[in-house]
């Protein structure tokens, strides 16, 4: 069969119509293209013409395909990851959805950057109610990733715990949303895969109330058992005390402790423990937990970056949690606690979380049309998903700087 | 036609054939036969069964099947065989067509045209080249699923492109690096292109974007190697065997599964845990009906045999390319000379446009430069063409570009 041209499908006026490019324009840039292989044919190499051929292979066909079952809508936010628009289903204007367009990272020379390799890779396989769903990816013409994602407007969890003077909230709606993160996270466990950055911030709340897990930048399959992985994840504040000491070989235990402060901080409406350096970080939790020594955690000590102070603190009795989160119930402090045990090993996964008598004691958690909203999250949205995945909180004094600095050496 | 990428609105993933939300038109006008081939499910029904034996970790979810359909391996990267020929096919011409028409547009054309490779030598030279990038990968001493995640995102990718279009040994290269990227081993560009003299690292990443585009974008690839120690720990358990005789069998079924699948279309046809049997049947036919004895006891006999059945037309695929090949292929200068006319013919037919991907990259950022730059400045156009002339200028070109597109956002992010 003869190569049918492209047809151009009528482009909606949302979109950028593709200008047909004069012959002329690309004509300096051909001569460059033999590496010294001479061709057995005598045909001038013409890359920019193979750029702009309008032939399509099966690959292309198939992601042009992706591409023309949305409509990109206005910007909802711009960043230096990514730009995030509204966009719509072409056959049915009614069903949004936000299509995140990843940038060329002029600054990262080695290609895709990890953290969009890792975030395609993870929200590709897992499908979930709590766990925001990707629904396609295409690449444009530019070569830019376009990740299409849920639409969720009603921004994140974070906001909601911190606007203190116009949100209310009560036991049955914590309980409601700890249910919902508990069964993300155990989701991506029986996925064998390790979340590694829970904040209130990457939990994102759609429009019937529901909360899904996003932010995948930091994701990772689980490891073999002798083969290492990074310490250095995890937001600081939401960080267990095992990558504080730099452990290498970790579990699903890691991300149980980010959703006990997560569950913490919904109840205190404060960042629970939040340290500003991870000296400070660890010396906050034992504080706050206690001092990680052989008696409650044995191995402790031979953890490559183990440091506490001379003082050891005893580990904080349940009195001590139920002045605090006495909100919770006897329940909810028994398993806030064992979310915060020190020894990933005693720390509780999330199969058993969800089996956990909190639940079914009174109150009922809230329905999730019930549950308490914000407005204006449309611009939120926007903001959430522009970042760059699994950006950390210190990262963002880096960030700052790389931008300045980059302006000045030009 | 290849099942859709999206999932449907809801959240759930849908495995009907025909998904309401893709006008598909333009694939359907150009594909042939999509009613007989539109199933995207593997031939066979069987992984109903898949990871039996783990049933030890398998907790409330659904089960391990439905887990399983979830994955992009299975929603993308499954077909029967005959869909997957017809893909395979489709490919052949579609780029013998485009090749054809652009060598007569030429001036002077090119007449007579070169013969073109049919897909029968596309696929014996596609899976030289996976033998090539096998050695290359043990070579980076890569742990062996990275090896295998580089094999089969070559064999994906080269069902919906062909040989001709893109040339395969810069692919081996990529789908190395990319495969390091995908499991999370951060192998730096220069120093992954040291390793191969000729090789610079900006030919590395050249087809980069275009293999994630063939890939569909499904990075994640479900190998059987897991369920091979699964399997084993589960026939020590059972204490039937010597260990003498598990070693063996496990041993050999490693080496099988390092090579056989990834030199058929196994990962095409069938789960992983189906791949793993057949390799296990190859290597000791007795553990493999023991484990199916132990994982059906209380159920049908049909039950049993649907499963076994599958393993063993499994089996017969793996069995075409045993792991004793790999040194033939290697070591014989034979293969090489088996080779050397399809090399040949392969150089003579191919896309004159698309050899060079370092330029065809270059082209495409400028391309797309072009766009931005028309429709965030208004330069003249002499300034646009001026751009396509020195790297230099083009970099400083750059840096104002985005200087001026960054606009609001120069000092960063709100905090």
């Amino acid at each position: 069969m003869a190569v049918s041209p492209l047809i151009l499908h009528p482009t909606s006026a949302l979109q950028n119509t593709r200008s047909v490019s004069s012959p002329l324009k690309n004509a300096a840039s051909t001569q460059t293209s033999s590496n010294g292989t001479p061709l057995a044919i005598q045909v001038v190499p013409n890359a920019a013409a193979a750029a702009q051929s309008t032939s399509l292979d099966i690959a292309e066909q198939l992601n042009e395909d992706e591409k023309r079952k949305y409509v990109k809508g206005k910007k909802l936010g711009e960043g230096t990851y990514a730009n995030v628009y509204l966009g719509f289903l072409r056959s049915d204007p009614s069903q949004l959805v936000a299509i995140k367009k990843i940038k060329i990272q002029k600054e990262y020379t080695e290609g895709m950057a990890p953290d969009a390799v890792r975030e395609i890779k993870h929200l590709q396989e897992l499908s979930h109610p709590n766990i925001i769903t990707m629904h396609s990816v295409f690449s444009s013409k530019d070569q830019n990733l376009n990740l299409v994602l849920e639409y969720l407007p009603l921004g994140d969890l974070e906001m909601l715990i911190h606007d203190t003077e116009h949100i209310r909230y009560g036991a049955a709606d914590i309980k409601a949303w700890m249910g919902m993160l508990t069964r993300a996270i155990w989701f991506c466990h029986q996925n064998f895969v390790l979340h590694r950055d829970i904040k209130p911030n990457n939990l994102l709340i759609a429009a019937d109330g529901e909360v899904k897990l996003a932010d995948f930048g930091l994701a990772r399959s689980f490891s073999d058992p002798y083969r290492p992985m990074t310490s250095n994840v995890i937001t600081r504040w939401y960080r267990p005390p095992e990558l504080l000491f730099g452990a290498q070989h970790y579990s699903g235990a890691v991300d149980i402790w980010s959703v006990g402060l997560v569950l913490a901080e919904l109840v205190i409406r404060t960042p629970y423990i939040a340290g500003n350096s991870e000296i400070h970080q660890i010396q906050l939790i034992c504080q706050a937990v206690g001092t990680p020594t052989e008696e409650n955690w044995p191995g402790v000590t031979k953890l490559p970056d183990y440091t506490v102070d001379k003082e050891v603190i005893p580990l904080r009795g349940r009195d001590h949690y139920m002045t605090l989160f006495g909100t919770l119930g006897a329940e909810g402090v028994d398993l806030l606690m064992k979310t915060l045990s020190l020894d990933p090993k005693k720390r509780i996964t999330a199969h058993e979380m969800l089996k956990h008598d909190w639940w079914h004691k009174d109150p009922r958690p809230t329905r999730k049309q019930d549950l308490p909203k914000k407005s204006g999250g449309q611009a939120k949205v926007g903001d959430d998903l522009k970042r760059r995945p699994g950006v950390i909180d210190e990262e963002k004094g880096n960030k700052v700087a790389r931008k300045l600095d980059f302006g000045a050496t030009k | 036609m290849v099942s859709t990428t999206s999932r449907p609105l809801t959240g759930q993933p849908q495995f009907d054939t025909c998904d309401p939300l893709s006008p598909r038109r333009l694939s359907q006008a150009l594909l042939p036969s999509s009613h007989d081939s539109h199933d995207p499910q593997p031939s066979t029904p069987a992984h109903k069964y898949l990871g039996r034996l783990r049933a030890s970790v398998r907790v409330t979810m659904a089960t391990e099947d439905a887990r399983y359909r979830q994955s992009s391996q299975y929603r993308l990267w499954s077909f029967s065989p005959t869909h997957l020929q017809s893909l395979r096919e489709k490919t052949n011409s579609l780029a013998v067509s485009h090749i054809s028409s652009r060598l007569r547009a030429s001036s002077p054309p090119v007449d007579p045209l070169p013969d073109f490779l049919t897909p029968a030598d596309e696929a014996m030279l596609l899976n030289f080249y996976i033998v090539d990038l096998l050695r290359a990968a043990q070579f980076c001493e890569l742990p062996s699923e990275i090896q295998a995640t580089a094999a089969i995102f070559f064999r994906r990718f080269y069902v919906t492109n062909s040989l001709m279009t893109y040339p395969p040994r810069a692919l081996t290269m990529t789908c190395i690096f990319f495969a390091c990227k995908a499991e999370g081993l951060y192998y730096r560009l220069q120093k992954f292109a040291d390793k191969f003299p000729g090789i610079t690292g900006e030919e590395v990443l050249a087809a980069e974007y275009v293999l994630c585009q063939g890939l569909r974008f499904a990075f994640d690839v479900r190998h059987p190697y897991r369920a091979l120690e699964g399997a084993v720990m589960e026939l020590r358990r059972l204490g039937d065997f010597d260990e003498a005789r598990i070693v063996r069998a496990h041993q050999r079924t490693r080496d099988i599964l390092k090579f056989s699948p990834l030199l058929t279309d196994a990962y095409f046809h069938y789960t992983p845990s189906q791949i793993m049997f057949g390799a296990l049947s190859m290597a000791d036919e007795g553990l493999l009906q023991r484990l199916l004895r132990d994982a059906f006891s209380g159920q049908s006999e049909s039950s049993k045999n649907h499963v076994l059945e599958t393993v063993q037309s499994c089996r017969a695929m793996l069995e075409k390319e045993p792991p004793e090949r790999r040194t033939t292929f290697w070591d014989a200068s034979g293969s090489k000379e088996a080779m050397k006319p399809l090399n040949k013919k392969l150089r003579k037919c191919r896309d004159p446009d698309r050899v060079d991907l370092v330029a065809l990259q270059k082209a495409r950022r400028e391309q797309a430069l072009q766009k931005t730059k028309g429709k965030v400045a208004t330069k003249d156009d002499s300034d646009v063409f001026g751009a396509s002339n020195g790297t230099v200028k083009d970099d400083e070109r750059e840096a104002k570009r985005r200087r001026v597109a960054a606009g609001a956002d120069m000092f960063g992010p709100p905090l």
